[in-house]
């Protein structure tokens, strides 16, 4: 039996996999996000201005309310998602998925591969999709979903998103049970080998104590207030809109409501006026996105 | 007209798709039969049997002895009358683009008229099938449906193929997807996902031969009762029994092709957790079968249904692996436990202020405090200790702020129950607790102690005091709140309690928690709840007359409900007896002769003994004295309700007498009012008991 993939080969293969496939492989977007659909890569660019986008793409995502302080063997604050967007939506863009699964060591003949429901929503971006949860051996590694909506927004032609979570997919290859026991980098240990706790538990119980009791919710409230403000200020003049930098506040702004919302500052009545905030600056984006 | 002989072929279609959601694949099956129904009738094309097929991804309908032929049809027109001007026959002739050697002239019995008389020859069958896929496919109704990559037509996920065969043919043409994007219709498919193979489709009474080769089984039922089977011999080996969840099974037949049941293990260090959280973690993450041992304890193995054909090494990696995705989510689990045993009912509370119960009703931590109060009067209907059940009503929803119940909405209640425990609230508040969301509709058991029914039954009489108070009463079908199962669940808890108590009494403590409330309003509530009974009552068979009798009494809404439920079921249990019969005679043609005089315009009832004329009326005038002394000891006394209707029924003798010697109608119009009045006397005495005009004979 061959070494089981490094958790950084299966992000190589995937690139590498995807990019034969015709995609462009982009890099992590670099402000906090939740999800890598909140990438501009593919909340915007499904929307245009070109008919075909194929775009792939690792991204690290922020979870605050998930942090654990490293005590959980599955929950992080702090995670992977590899993405991959292709609009519009390819015929056999099943079988392409599943062939993904081979190059990263899962041999999908020696598996229970099942599409199961499970529809994806996200209400702070006004965005909808039908799809499934993709489970190998009753373990979810995938979310897949054909694109109906972004920002309230018809998607048209409708785009496929494929997102591989990739700490549960490698624990899967790996066998591991705990996240932190994962080889990042395939090398020994006693070559300097890394394992994902030697590059993040540290971070994770730090991020933790910062997420649930350090954070400054006054200076926080404030932060979503100036996003907001900056982002509706980029996109006032008719004649001069700034979609991307904009989205950019819309996507601080989201951040800073999960750490509020982490800090237990948010009541459920307020709730969902956060999120309605958030989802008109989405909107208002995407809108000016498609009038340029 | 059928003097050629039916030329009729088998057609099959088959819709394949990416994987199709569970729970719509069998009403999809329904709704296709339907419409292909539908538009053979319509297009005058007749059919034999319809078998259908249902799975993940192939949607398919055989349809046997499909006319060939669309029967010809004959269409008349009738145009002017014959003699008609020629203004009006021309214009006939042109809006049909015909000459008048087209049109007859027929006799009707309203005179002669020209005719146009259009047969049209019947088309071929394979001819109008493209246009009827096309029709059905673009009306089909699915809960939820997508679009993909550049299509307008919206299917439950991408639709790839359609087979489609007539009499083993290909039937020519395609669908229009939108966007120039078509399918061809084609004699082939795909078998199981595993191999994906492309495989041709000669015989249409191969097709599942076929495709059971390739591994796909695809009638429902067959792969449902393989799964049944296999769990059995499953069960029987390994000496353990399911715990039986038809809906899971139906689910797992949804999502597999093949069906290959295989046994798990669940880590020792989980056994110590709750068997519901197991199960519920087990049945709602992954679709796995929880089992018992021989002693009915949870045991630790779970059972699930994987989509291949067996294959020993695959196997054994497959259930490696569900057995690792399990144990994560049991340490999730694990977690929650742990971390929800270091909180107390007190910190969930205080979070539970800043929970909305609905707008406009305040917090959750209000609906509590609303079900105290109202738990000072119920406690005592139902026996119970008043500080254990203030105890309980506080502390009712405080697990629905625990991190388990945050993750496993369906075990609210159970959570509290074993978190109270533990944290040693006294047992009966536990028990409470656990019980409370009982009953979850008509088919499931009310709670078995009588802190929980009282409990339950508070809880749902505050919501919907509170919802009918904000004006959110369910309207037609509509009842988005589940207000009418809230109701029903008060209803078979009062039934299952033996709860005497009535309506008014019911809401009088809720309603006091609100101000302004109309006196509409509250009659509309405890109709409402009234209605339930009908409902409940109704489908224990008791004939509808008999029921309205009762529930349409005036002072229904102040009679005690055991009274109300025993009333209809003695006079239920009494309907078809001869004796009642006779009663319901004699007191129709009371009535009937009370309606049509003037008696409700009397200024008084008093009756004057001294105008009797025989002692007949003496009589009927003794039996309103013995009935008055009945109906003292009896109306609102459980126990005698059979005692009033006996005495009811008993009058049929004093009546009839009456009746067969008095004649009512006499010139003395004081002899005749006072008769009168001893019959309004009588009938005001009887319909206490039920308004018996309602009954049919």
């Amino acid at each position: 039996m061959n070494k089981k993939l490094s958790f950084q080969n299966i992000i190589l293969n995937l690139q590498s996999y995807w990019a034969d496939c015709g995609c462009a492989l982009l890099q992590p977007y670099d402000t906090e996000i939740g999800a890598g659909t909140f990438h501009p890569a593919t909340v915007l660019r499904v929307l245009g201005p070109e008919p075909i986008w194929k775009a792939a793409y690792l991204q690290p995502c922020r979870r605050p309310t998930d942090g654990r302080y490293g005590e959980n063997p599955n929950r992080l604050q702090h995670y992977y998602q590899f993405q991959v967007i292709i609009q519009p939506s390819p015929n056999d863009i099943q079988n392409l998925y599943l062939s993904s699964l081979n190059a990263i060591g899962l041999n999908t003949k020696d598996h229970d591969i099942r599409f199961v429901e499970d529809d994806w929503e996200s209400p702070s971006l006004g965005a909808s999709g039908l799809g499934w949860e993709v489970w190998c051996d009753g373990m979810e590694i995938t979310q897949f979903t054909y694109f109906q909506q972004v920002g309230g927004i018809e998607v048209k032609p409708v785009a496929s998103e494929i997102t591989y979570g990739l700490e549960r997919l490698a624990m899967f290859i790996q066998k591991v049970e705990n996240v932190y026991d994962l080889d990042w980098d395939g090398v020994e240990k006693n070559q300097g080998g890394k394992t994902y706790g030697d590059i993040f538990l540290q971070s994770e119980k730090e991020f933790s104590a910062y997420n649930f009791e350090r954070s400054d919710s006054s200076i926080l409230l404030k932060h979503f207030v100036d996003a907001e403000y900056e982002c509706n200020s980029l996109l006032s003049d008719n004649q001069n809109l700034l979609p991307l930098p904009a989205y950019d506040q819309c996507m601080k702004a989201s951040h800073i409501f999960n750490l509020l919302d982490a800090r237990g500052m948010i009541s459920v009545s307020e709730r969902q006026a956060y999120i309605l905030r958030v989802r008109q600056m989405a909107r208002s984006c995407c809108l000016a996105w498609m009038e340029k | 007209m059928e003097n050629y002989k039916r030329l009729t072929g088998d057609l099959l279609v088959e819709f394949f798709s990416e994987e199709i959601p569970a729970r719509m694949q069998f009403q999809s099956g329904v709704h296709l039969e339907e419409s292909f129904k539908k538009a053979f009738d319509k297009k005058d094309i007749r059919f034999g049997e319809i078998e259908i097929f249902t799975g993940p991804r192939h949607l398919a309908i055989i349809i046997k002895q499909l006319d060939l032929k669309q029967q010809d049809q004959i269409i008349e027109k009738r145009g002017p009358r014959f003699d008609a001007n020629e203004k009006a026959l021309n214009g006939f002739l042109n809006s049909n683009d015909i000459c008048l050697i087209d049109t007859e002239i027929k006799d009707t019995k309203n005179g002669k008229f020209h005719f146009y008389i259009k047969k049209i020859k019947g088309l071929e069958t394979k001819k109008i099938i493209p246009e009827i896929i096309h029709e059905i496919i673009y009306g089909f109704v699915w809960s939820k449906s997508q679009r993909w990559g550049g299509t307008e037509l919206r299917w439950a996920r991408p639709l790839r193929n359609i087979l489609l065969l007539l009499n083993d043919k290909v039937v020519e043409g395609d669908l229009e997807l939108g966007n120039s994007e078509v399918i061809k219709f084609t004699n082939y498919t795909y078998g199981h996902r595993h191999y994906d193979k492309k495989i041709k489709i000669d015989y249409i009474s191969d097709y599942q031969k076929i495709l059971l080769q390739n591994y796909v089984i695809l009638n429902r039922e067959d792969r449902k009762h393989k799964i049944s089977n296999d769990l059995k011999i499953l069960l029987t080996k390994n000496k353990l029994s399911l715990m039986d969840d038809p809906i899971l099974l139906e689910e797992v037949t949804g999502l597999v092709e093949f069906p290959n049941v295989m046994l798990g293990s669940i880590s020792d260090e989980f056994m110590s957790l709750p068997p519901e959280v197991l199960s519920t973690a087990m049945k709602v993450h992954q679709k796995y079968f929880s089992t018992t041992d021989s002693k009915n304890n949870l045991a630790p193995n779970f059972i699930f249904v994987a989509n291949s054909l067996s294959d020993t090494k695959r196997d054994a990696t497959v259930v490696e692996g569900n057995e690792r995705v399990l144990k994560a989510r049991l340490s999730d689990a694990n977690f929650f436990w742990k971390s929800d045993l270091s909180k107390t009912f007190e910190y969930w509370n205080d979070k539970l202020k800043n929970v909305v119960f609905y707008e406009g009703l305040g917090s959750v931590y209000d609906k509590t405090l609303r079900m105290s109060e109202i738990s000072k009067y119920i406690a005592k209907v139902f026996n119970v200790n008043s500080s254990f059940a203030s105890q309980a009503a506080l502390l009712s929803k405080a697990d629905l702020a625990s991190e388990m119940v945050g993750e496993f909405p369906e075990l609210q209640g159970v959570m509290g129950g074993y978190y109270s425990k533990l944290i040693g609230y006294n047992n009966e508040v536990s028990n409470a607790l656990t019980e409370h969301y009982k009953p979850k509709g008509v088919l499931d058991s009310i709670p078995k102690t009588n802190i929980g029914g009282m409990l339950s039954i508070i809880d749902k009489i505050d919501t919907l005091t509170c919802f009918f108070v904000i004006g959110k009463k369910p309207t037609g079908s509509k009842d988005p709140l589940a207000l009418r199962r809230s109701a029903l669940g008060i209803v078979q808890i009062m039934i299952g309690f033996n709860i005497n108590i009535t309506m008014y009494e019911l809401f009088s403590n809720s309603l006091n928690l609100h101000n302004n409330v109309s006196k509409a309003l509250k009659i509309e509530l405890m109709d409402f709840i009234l209605d339930r009974l009908r409902i409940i009552l109704k489908a224990e068979g008791i004939k509808l007359d008999v029921i309205e009798s009762i529930l349409t009494l005036s002072i229904i809404h102040n009679l005690p409900f055991q009274i109300i439920y025993k009333r209809i079921t003695a006079l239920n249990e009494t309907r078809n007896t001869e004796n009642f019969k006779l009663f319901l005679v004699n007191f129709k043609r009371l009535n009937n002769i009370l309606k049509s005089s003037d008696v409700l315009s009397f200024s008084n009832f008093d009756i004057n003994i001294n105008l009797f004329q025989s002692p007949i009326e003496t009589k009927l005038f003794q039996a309103i004295n013995d009935l008055k002394k009945v109906i003292k000891i009896s109306e609102f006394e459980l126990n005698n309700q059979e005692v009033f209707l006996k005495a009811i029924k008993e009058l049929q003798i004093p009546i009839n007498l009456f009746f067969e010697s008095i004649i009512v109608n006499v010139e003395n119009k004081e002899i005749k009012d006072n008769r009168l009045k001893l019959m309004f006397r009588l009938k005001e005495l009887i319909i206490k008991y039920s308004n018996f005009d309602i009954i049919e004979d």
